[in-house]
């Protein structure tokens, strides 16, 4: 099994506050892994250090080591820009560019220096269809973006991200702000996936979790707890920190 | 402190309601065994229509154990909670099954006429008995240690039933019992057996509801 991530003590500071304590894990590729714990426990934290996005955060510094596929995503000179195509990302609040669908999903290749219409169109079409859009927008590729439900919305940015072909997708809570209609298809098509992509989750959702992750991994005051299959996790977990989070004992 | 009171509540509730189906089998066997060691044919009849009120209870908990999974989602020690109950009732309601069917054998067997007397058959109840009692208590204390001896006494049960198997067949052998009254007997024999697994299959759930191994898991 290829390791697509390996996190080696990682400790992760804003300013004086830690927020992650000696993390240790791996991540594999064609997984889907689900981060969960209480809010304030580190895991979007940890999401974010995967593509470097903490880099924005003012006061942010981090010890220990992340390694992409075997490289040290934090060595100096490694390519921010690149890494972040590798890696796409998908925020919990849908955040399409105030642009038309088509464009939204173009942005990224064309900044990329992709130029041809009919290259640009197969990309577009093949990542809507990827992120079971297509159907649905098909015909109206040149509206605006925000006339798209919320459920579309937040699938157009899943194309968004595919279209820069990245290995990894990075979703923190992608579907909290959804009605179970549009978060079902969300789920569905993160099954799908996974078969192209290692994906990793941040949900408050604990059956989400137990439903559409092969791994998850429990956090807790910025320490990761445990780290199980996720059968293993949700039938018998090894800590009781565990068992009393996910039964709900304390929340 | 839990955030979940309720919930916590109604699993407290359904290990009550299991240990009451328990309380039901238990003393319906005892008036099976009892019909059947004194030969009275009155506690047989009712034994029989006892069972009736045994396999509403396990529907009735079945219920709850749906309505809790589809309300409550529940995971890890509750979620093994819930799927040991729904399996420990079907072992229990067979229990209940036995109870009548060895209440049902002795109407057969009176009509015969023929009395055999078979000394192992009280060791082999009583054994039952205790077996029953002891899984249920290894589920109340959740306790693995009477679990674990639940599942070795099953042992001595098979002996008996091995013992009880030799002499009915002496006995056919001899000519010295009603053919009729001897596949009777080996019925009785028969069922005591499975009410002793029964009570196995209960202590096995007890051990995957505490830690969530499976005892008995076969080689595949």
């Amino acid at each position: 099994m290829l390791n697509v991530f390996e996190i080696k003590s990682l400790n992760l500071y804003y300013h004086e506050k830690q927020a992650l304590k000696n993390i240790d894990m791996i991540i594999h590729k064609h997984e889907v892994t689900a981060f969960i714990g209480p809010s304030g426990c580190g895991k979007s934290t940890l999401l974010r250090s995967f593509n470097r996005m903490n880099d924005l955060i003012d006061g942010c510094r981090m010890e220990g080591n992340i390694y992409y596929v075997g490289n040290d995503i934090y060595a100096k000179d490694f390519n921010v820009i690149d890494l972040r195509a590798i890696i796409g990302m998908v925020f919990q609040k849908a955040n399409p560019f105030p642009m038309s669908i088509f464009d939204n999903v173009a942005y990224g290749p064309r900044c990329q220096g992709v130029k041809d219409k009919k290259i640009l169109n197969n990309i577009v079409r093949q990542a809507l269809e990827d992120s079971a859009l297509y159907d649905e927008v098909k015909d109206r590729l040149r509206e605006p973006a925000i006339c798209l439900s919320g459920g579309q919305q937040q699938r157009l940015c899943i194309a968004r991200a595919i279209a820069m072909s990245p290995e990894v997708l990075l979703m923190d809570e992608p579907t909290s702000a959804l009605d179970p209609i549009a978060t079902a298809k969300i789920e569905d098509l993160i099954a799908k996936l996974k078969e192209k992509y290692t994906i990793v989750i941040v949900t408050h959702n604990m059956q989400q979790a137990a439903r559409i992750s092969d791994k998850t991994a429990f956090f807790l005051l910025g320490e990761l707890i445990e780290y199980n299959e996720t059968e293993a996790l949700f039938t018998h977990p090894k800590n009781p920190k565990t068992e009393d989070y996910i039964t709900g004992r304390f929340g | 402190m839990t955030n979940r009171n309720q919930f916590v509540t109604e699993l407290e509730n359904l290990k009550l309601e299991l240990i009451q189906m328990g309380d039901l089998v238990i003393a319906n066997l005892n008036d099976g065994f009892s019909s059947f060691f004194t030969l009275d044919l009155k506690l047989a009849e009712q034994t029989i229509k006892n069972d009736k009120i045994v396999n509403a209870t396990e529907q009735k908990i079945e219920k709850t154990c749906l309505r809790i999974i589809m309300k409550e989602q529940p995971v890890a020690s509750d979620l093994r909670l819930i799927t040991a109950v729904l399996k420990m009732i079907t072992d229990l309601e067979r229990i209940g099954d036995h109870a009548a069917d060895i209440s049902k054998m002795l109407i057969f067997m009176e009509k015969t006429k023929q009395i055999y007397p078979i000394s192992s058959f009280e060791p082999m109840a009583e054994t039952c008995n205790m077996m029953i009692k002891n899984a249920l208590q290894s589920f109340v204390n959740e306790d693995l240690v009477k679990a674990n001896f639940v599942i070795q006494t099953d042992d001595i049960v098979d002996d008996l039933f091995e013992k009880i198997k030799r002499t009915v067949s002496e006995a056919i052998r001899k000519g010295e019992i009603d053919a009729d009254y001897a596949i009777y007997a080996m019925m009785v024999a028969k069922y005591l057996e499975r009410i002793a697994d029964h009570a196995v299959n209960i202590s096995e759930w007890v051990i995957y509801s505490v830690t969530g191994e499976h005892v008995n898991t076969p080689d595949l």
